[in-house]
């Protein structure tokens, strides 16, 4: 092709120090934070004097930090089941579906993407508390899962959009019965994009914390809400250690998910 | 002769407004291979799905071995089926794959095993049993896909276009090993298809379908000598169609070309009467093309040659008759006269039983 990498010639040096600079912006706030969670220095100090695992240990003996993990990890567990049964059914419905308004329906159930996400925020709190489901895991499981559907909703419908409704017809006339055909052949050929709706829904909770600080009380919290509550009374390299914790987590679900990418292709 | 096996009575099948099949019927025997042939839309696709029962039809009955069908869910009627698109399940093994029906039918391992074997064996696949799918060729996947359809011993196997996708060369081989699986297994085939030439390596009867309707049932041979419609001279081999005024009284039995002259035919339209508007047919192949006028033949029609092809085995002309028509010709090499050029005249014969005329 003409402008193949390799016959930009000199341009192509000017292409690869603008991708590197960029690469380096996006990249540096992490790396800072994952060097300095390691830094021997209580101040922040940059170049860091020495390394060190104090913070981390002091993460996970401090029962706060270690709840508001642990709270974390089950609501992002528990988003993830609920979004990626329900984007399931929703899916089929949006992509098989013969019914007036599916279009409608379609992006309906799309707009909490676009939703300005501290609107919903102020939305939820006032109506939940009111039902007083504020504070509760239930009131965050709610408010995750509408953040984290679209994800799956998108992810699945993908999948079932190129995925051939012959093979359901073939598997009916071999004898498997309506329930063993979506069972042994529909959702077996769209594993990849319930897998990413997985990682997804995971992830949109995993990192959520403006519905979390609305959602939050002072004994149940996310570990991105008790990052932003920590940091706002002191600065601390364990808050670094928390960050990368999350940071960390959410590379290998991304990476996890690409791998999986890869193998379908 | 045998009951009828597979019995499909007075089919209609309409969406909305538009008719899809009107009063489709048709008797199958046990072990028949027959081919519904027609252009897309003809309904013939529509009469199989509603074989297999993915469709219902407006009106109609289908029975296999005396019993009703249309009851039975699709899953439940132990029908074999092969599509146009490749849908061998992608998340299984070619012998995954076969032993599916059986999976589903709870047979005990061992029994699967052996019938798996047998399958693959049976369409020369035994050595990519643990292959995925992904890495066979369309070929070879219809031919699993045969496999998985044939594994559960189907009374009746549909076929739907399953070569269609193939390149000729392919598909020529697959029309080979599925008239032996045909011979081999005995099993009823139901197939359809718009490509004639495949209809007739197949088939043991033919029907043919147009505008919802079947307007004939035969043979190969039946369909190309004793075409009952125009449409069917049309769709089966190449034909001529030459205007004729019908003449003579009670019914038709004379016809008249456009320059005067009469000619007679091998059969008649029922339903064309005296001075009717007619199309005489006459197929390339059997026409011969003469330089002078033989004296007995009557029909000896006077043209000018437009073209001359040399095509190895065969001379193709294209002659224009009196009235401007262009007519195709088709003659073996040792019979060509080499007087005929490009503009020269030219005479045609042909056996007046082989021609037939259809309304217009």
């Amino acid at each position: 092709m003409l402008l193949d990498f390799d016959r930009l010639g000199p341009l192509r040096w000017v292409l690869l120090s603008v991708g590197a600079a960029v690469s380096l912006f996006l990249l540096l706030p992490v790396l800072f934070i994952v060097a300095l969670s390691f830094g021997s220095s209580q101040w922040l100090l940059f170049p860091p004097p020495g390394w060190t695992l104090r913070w981390y240990s002091m993460l996970f003996s401090d029962p706060g930090w270690l709840d508001s993990l642990i709270t974390s990890v089950e609501l992002g567990l528990v988003v993830m089941v609920l979004s990626v049964v329900l984007g399931l059914f929703a899916s089929l419905a949006l992509t098989r579906g013969a019914f007036r308004g599916r279009a409608l329906l379609k992006a309906f159930f799309l707009t909490p993407m676009v939703l300005p996400v501290v609107v919903l925020a102020v939305a939820l709190y006032g109506f939940f508390l009111r039902i007083g489901l504020t504070g509760t895991l239930v009131g965050f499981v709610i408010g995750h899962l509408i953040i984290a559907l679209p994800f799956s909703i998108i992810a699945i419908s993908n999948s079932l959009e190129s995925f051939d409704t012959a093979l359901e017809d073939a598997a009916l006339i071999c004898g498997a019965s309506p329930f063993e055909v979506k069972w042994r052949v529909t959702l077996p050929a769209i594993r990849l994009g319930v897998f990413a709706a997985a990682i997804f829904s995971f992830l949109a909770s995993w990192d959520e914390v403006v519905v979390s600080i609305f959602m939050a009380s002072p004994t149940l919290q996310t570990l991105p809400v008790r990052i932003w509550s920590t940091l706002r009374q002191d600065l601390t390299p364990v808050i670094a250690a928390a960050s990368s914790l999350l940071v960390g987590l959410t590379v290998i679900l991304m990476l996890l998910g690409l791998v999986l990418k890869r193998g379908k292709s | 002769m045998s009951a009828p096996f597979l019995q499909i009575q007075r089919l209609r099948k309409t969406y909305d407004q538009v008719v899809a099949i009107d009063h489709v019927s048709l008797d199958i025997k046990k072990g028949e291979f027959m081919t519904f042939l027609g252009p897309s839309g003809s309904g013939k696709s529509t009469t199989l799905y509603i074989v297999a029962g993915f469709q219902s039809p407006t009106e109609g009955r289908v029975l296999l071995d005396g019993k009703s069908l249309l009851s039975v869910a699709p899953n439940r009627r132990n029908i074999g089926m092969v599509f146009q698109r490749y849908t061998l399940f992608p998340h299984l093994t070619v012998g995954e794959n076969v032993a599916f029906p059986l999976r589903v039918r709870r047979l005990p391992d061992a029994q699967v095993k052996s019938k798996v074997e047998q399958m693959l064996k049976l369409v020369h696949l035994a050595d990519c049993r643990d292959r995925m799918p992904d890495q066979l060729s369309g070929g070879m996947q219809q031919r699993v896909a045969i496999a998985r359809a044939l594994a559960y011993d189907p009374p009746v196997l549909l076929m739907d276009e399953p070569l269609s996708a193939l390149d000729k060369k392919l598909r020529e081989e697959l029309q080979t090993e599925l008239r032996r699986i045909h011979q081999q297994t005995g099993v009823t085939i139901l197939y359809v298809t718009h490509d004639q030439e495949e209809a007739l390596r197949l088939s043991d009867r033919i029907a043919v379908f147009n505008k919802g309707r079947i307007e004939q049932v035969g043979s190969g041979e039946e369909l190309y000598a004793k075409p009952a419609s125009r449409f069917v001279a049309s769709f089966i081999g190449n034909s001529n169609f030459l205007p004729v005024t019908l003449a003579g009284s009670n019914g038709a039995s004379q016809a008249v070309f456009p320059n005067g002259k009469p000619v007679s035919a091998g059969g008649f339209d029922h339903a064309l009467n005296a001075g009717d508007n007619g199309a005489l047919m006459l197929r390339p192949e059997q026409i011969r093309i003469r330089a002078q006028p033989s004296e007995a033949a009557e029909g000896g029609l006077q043209v000018v040659v437009r073209d001359v092809t040399y095509l190895g085995d065969t001379m193709h002309y294209a002659v224009a008759t009196p009235w401007e028509q262009e007519i195709a010709v088709r003659t073996s090499i040792s019979s060509r006269e080499p007087s005929l050029a490009i503009g020269a005249r030219a005479w045609l014969e042909w056996e007046h039983e082989s021609a037939r005329v259809f309304a217009a």
